[in-house]
């Protein structure tokens, strides 16, 4: 029965081990921390777009709601930043429970209600009126907290926290059961499958490691503004990375994001421009080419991709 | 026990270290680097590239002499200059400081252009004990007694820079005045001083409004501002905000006694450029240099004398933040060449000990124990015509910096 | 009162402007059911070509606009016939044009940064002449007049088209059922291809006279303009290009009070609207259209 996890869980361990043992190698901690960020997030964003099909525009509303919940916790209520950044994740799942009613909509109707619902969320905090809470669009400081080890062992917590999830999703039967939906809702519903339950507990999965992963980043860079946390590339970034990879599989959207991210680091960051048109024609091809990805051309050799 | 005084106590030790250890004498590096970053693209890009500029420009002039002389060996030694660009985004460039300071090891780092991009380096610099030289991050937050890694090298902190200002309005005895600011840390903190000392001195400003920093078009705004009927209009943005302030204005041919702006004396080029010289006649703005000319100096070039150098080497004209990037070289140059011993708080140590005697062309540099600007002073000035749709800039206020008296009420 | 005034007659103008930024965008929609997410950087590439050639022939805004149909037409039809067809024969067309479209606005914009750089850039006020003109003795810009006229025509043009030619009626034909259309006989691949052209002519048109509605132009202002579009085409009702105005009305004078009397909370109006509309009206207010799951 468990054996079947048994590739998944081979593969998450490999990504511990490495990132257990590259920081005594490799002096750059900022870059593996981003790294563990965007393999977290990109481990989110495949829980609801590779199992479900909806596809996330406004991912990084979570994102800045996990930074923001964490932040407002440690500053207003004094709590540690360890159980700050759990608090970050719960405050993403409560905005993802605002937005349930947007999974009634379809498709790329419900791509650009989650991006305008993400922005609105972006200028709510940034409002001045709320400097009270959020300290408005003047940014928060958490270098009194600042902590650059326990907040990079936290993302590494909160990395396989996602990984695990989405083993579970790859071998279990409620991962079936979305799968069944996406492919055809009505069927999947006369099959006894609650659909609208299944969903809305995958959006908050995904939500919830959206949250931890914002607030591990706010702890790890200790001042941020809403622009940071709330900004759009950080939803396009982790799409372009899933898609690249492969979505419904553990190591897709490892694989992608390991490279390009990678690339983006040693090419993007002197040339950016460069990178963005790399990522842009990269889209187009994939798309009109590859639309499931790199994983895809193992499976169609039949290889069974964890 | 509070984490605040946990941290004094640890950086008491660390100076208490510094201080009692007496220090090896370090084998002299074969250059001296220095870390920066600056923005190719997004919002920062129009101002950042300019101070980047400069400050290469600065490597540049030193390199050329053989190097910057270092105090604590006793010798020129050649700068390279260590720089990433961070595309105006916070986490990015939160990266790259990282990567300067772990990776390249830099012996001392310049921040990036304005507050957004300098507050994620203060953290870093404090925890990882490398000084920061902030170039124009004027965000009051950044300067804390328990940090003394930072050193703002150019600019006051933001608070600051309306004082003339309001003086300024107060001698005028203007009754009615309306401020207008973008929501950000730096409009807000200016917009909260001036309002502050206007009520003061019995002024109770009859418009203040803060609008989004993404605000476009001010037309509407432009008229609910005049529906107050106010004598001077205060607009406090970034670049974008006063181009799309001034064009609103002219656009809608409303006009009042007074109006005043941040930028047209920091980016004349780019704000002539887009809104038109006539636009600018009448406004009222803080002018720093290359409007601002200090030519007798103690370190580096003065003013015209850069001017020069600068277009001989880049072709381009000076503005604003080309003289903020070269002082700051200048700043980290008399650093080297005044601190005894070749380490960090030696450097911070040595600035303190120059601070208030120093006169660049950026004017006088003198910070307070916590390493913020104090010494450089924003004026007021006015654009007024010349000749056949010229433009020229006088300083009105304080009296003893004045080049002529304000048109008040603008014709 | 006089502020009142000057709020609703600006944001008719205002509106009327960003009917035209959302029609290019409804139009494609209409025909092709796919979602141009490059419909705000077409508006920005529309801008740019309008500023350089101000700045380097001292062109008037107005003698770009034939000079933009012409580009996107030529531009439009060969990449109608390289991406399109092959999306529609895909398995998901809708999801996987609006992922492609979002690859072409990233290399539009990195392009264009290549090419002129990062600075804003625009057209002064006064190119049209520096005098103003009263409404109801409100005084505004010359400029405005302009740009709300030019953009009633694109509605009337539109109109005309639809309505009153024969390859008009047949996209209409297409709009209402693609595969009937192809049943009865109408090349719905060329139709689809002409629309797509004047969709993006149209996006261009906005972005020639963005300048004075909107503010500078930049390279990345993109993004945001195609959410402040899809905004407006929900609001006025998807696939049905003449509703558009309507959206565009009811967001410019909304946004004109927002920022009259609670101006720090103006830029979450486009937002709050599409969600609204979208969860509780989501045929828009005066069409049918709009597929939920």
């Amino acid at each position: 029965m468990l054996r079947r996890y048994f590739p998944s869980l081979g593969v998450i361990l490999a990504i511990v081990a490495i990132l257990l043992c590259l920081p005594h190698f490799y002096s750059n901690q900022s870059f593996l921390f981003n790294m563990m960020l965007y393999l977290a997030l990109a481990e989110g964003l495949n829980i609801i777009y590779g199992f479900t099909g909806y596809l996330p525009f406004g991912y990084v509303g979570f994102f800045g709601a996990g930074a923001y919940g964490a932040a407002i916790a440690i500053t207003l209520l004094h709590i540690s930043p360890f159980f700050g950044v759990i608090i970050g994740g719960i405050a993403a799942v409560l905005i993802g429970i605002i937005l349930i009613p947007l999974l009634r909509l379809s498709g790329a109707y419900f791509a650009i209600a989650n991006l305008a619902a993400s922005q609105a969320l972006y200028f709510v905090v940034a409002n001045p009126s709320l400097e009270k809470i959020t300290q408005g669009p003047y940014g928060i400081d958490l270098s009194s907290v600042y902590n650059a080890d326990a907040s990079y062992y936290t993302m590494l917590g909160v990395l396989v926290f996602a990984m695990l999830l989405v083993a579970y999703m790859r071998n279990s039967n409620f991962g079936l059961s979305l799968l069944a939906i996406k492919e055809d809702q009505v069927t999947a519903s006369l099959a006894g499958v609650n659909v609208v339950k299944a969903r809305s507990i995958a959006w908050m999965l995904s939500a919830f490691v959206a949250g931890l992963s914002g607030a591990a980043f706010g702890w790890y860079t200790a001042v941020f503004y809403p622009s940071t946390v709330f900004s759009l590339d950080v939803s396009v970034f982790t799409i372009v990375f899933v898609l690249f990879g492969g979505i419904g599989t553990v190591a897709g959207p490892l694989v992608g994001t390991l490279i390009l991210y990678s690339m983006y680091n040693f090419i993007g960051i002197s040339t950016p421009q460069y990178f963005q048109l790399f990522y842009g024609l990269l889209i187009i091809v994939l798309v009109l080419f590859l639309p499931d990805g790199v994983a895809s051309i193992l499976q169609k050799g039949k290889v069974y991709v964890p | 026990m509070s984490r605040l005084k946990a941290l004094f106590i640890v950086i008491a030790s660390a100076i208490l270290v510094f201080a009692a250890v007496p220090s090896f004498a370090k084998k002299a590096p074969k250059v001296i680097t220095i870390g920066t970053l600056y923005a190719s693209s997004g919002p920062f890009a129009t101002s950042s590239t300019p101070q980047y500029e400069g400050l290469k420009f600065w490597v540049s002039q030193v390199n050329k002499e053989g190097g910057v002389f270092v105090k604590a060996f006793n010798k020129k030694i050649p700068v390279k200059l260590v720089a990433y660009d961070d595309q105006s985004k916070t986490a990015t460039a939160g990266m790259l400081y990282n990567q300067l300071i772990t990776r390249d090891h830099v012996d001392m780092l310049a921040a990036d252009f304005g507050s957004v991009l300098t507050s994620v380096a203060v953290p870093l610099a404090k925890v990882h004990k490398v000084m920061l030289f902030d170039q124009t991050g004027t965000a009051a937050k950044f300067f804390t007694p328990d940090n003394p890694y930072v050193v703002l090298c150019s600019l006051p902190t933001s608070g600051k820079w309306p004082y003339a200002l309001a003086d300024f309005m107060i001698a005028k005895k203007i009754p009615r005045v309306a401020i207008l600011y973008a929501s950000n840390d730096f409009d807000q903190s200016q917009a909260v001083t001036l309002h502050d000392k206007l009520v003061k001195a019995g002024i109770k400003p009859v418009y203040y409004q803060a609008v989004p920093t993404s605000t476009s078009n001010y037309s509407v705004l432009i008229h609910s501002i005049q529906a107050t009927k106010p004598d001077a209009v205060i607009e406090f943005g970034f670049p974008n905000n006063d181009i799309a302030f001034l064009q609103g204005l002219q656009a809608s041919g409303v006009k009042f006694k007074m109006v005043f702006t941040i930028f047209p004396g920091q980016l004349f080029e780019l704000l002539e450029k887009n809104v038109g010289a006539k636009a600018l006649y009448y406004t009222y703005t803080y002018p720093t240099p290359p409007l601002l000319k200090y030519e007798k100096v103690d370190l580096g070039m003065g003013l015209s004398q850069f001017e020069q150098a600068f277009k001989k080497e880049t072709g381009k004209e000076v503005n604003f933040l080309n003289v903020a990037g070269y002082n700051t070289g200048l700043i980290m140059q008399k650093t080297l060449e005044t601190a005894p011993k070749f380490d960090q708080l030696a450097f911070r140590k040595a600035v303190t000990g120059f601070s208030g005697k120093l006169m660049t062309l950026d004017g006088k540099f003198e910070v307070d124990a916590n390493g913020a600007q104090v010494g450089e002073m924003l004026p007021v000035a006015q654009f007024v015509p010349k000749g056949v749709g010229g433009i020229e800039m006088h300083i009105v206020y304080p009296p003893n910096m004045k080049t002529a008296e304000a048109v008040y009420p603008a014709p | 009162m006089n502020l009142f005034a000057y709020t609703i007659i600006a944001g008719i103008m205002y509106g009327v402007f960003f009917g035209l930024v959302g029609l290019g965008l409804n139009i494609i929609f209409g025909v092709m059911r796919m979602i141009n997410l490059a419909h705000g950087d077409v508006i920005m590439l529309g801008s740019f070509l309008a500023y350089w050639l101000y700045e380097l022939l001292g062109f008037n805004p107005l003698l770009v606009v034939p000079v933009a149909v012409a580009v996107f037409f030529l531009v439009g039809f060969p990449l109608y016939y390289a991406l399109v067809p092959r999306l529609l024969r895909s398995k998901d067309p809708e999801m996987l044009s609006f992922i492609l479209f979002f690859g072409v606005s990233q290399v539009i914009e990195a392009v264009i940064i290549f090419a002129f750089g990062n600075n804003q850039r625009s057209i002064p006020f006064n190119v049209f002449g520096s005098a103003g003109f009263d409404i109801f003795g409100q005084r505004f810009p010359i400029a405005w007049l302009v740009t709300t006229l030019v953009a009633l025509a694109a509605f009337g043009f539109i109109y005309w088209y639809l309505q009153h030619t024969r390859m008009g009626y047949a996209t209409r034909a297409v709009m209402a059922n693609r595969d009937e259309a192809m049943i009865s006989g109408i090349d719905v691949n060329r139709i689809s291809a002409v629309v797509f052209c004047m969709g993006l002519a149209l996006a261009s048109i906005a972005g020639i006279f963005s300048f004075f509605i909107i503010g500078a132009s930049y390279p990345s202002m993109g993004p945001e303009l195609t959410t402040v579009s899809f905004a407006i085409i929900v609001l006025g009702s998807l696939g049905n290009p003449l509703g558009t105005i309507l959206g565009g009305l009811i967001y410019g004078v909304a946004i004109m009070f927002m920022q009259s009397y609670f101006s720090s909370w103006a830029n979450i109006l486009p937002y709050v609207l599409l969600i609204a509309v979208m969860l509780f009206k989501p045929e828009g207010l005066i069409g049918k259209a709009a597929r939920s799951a």
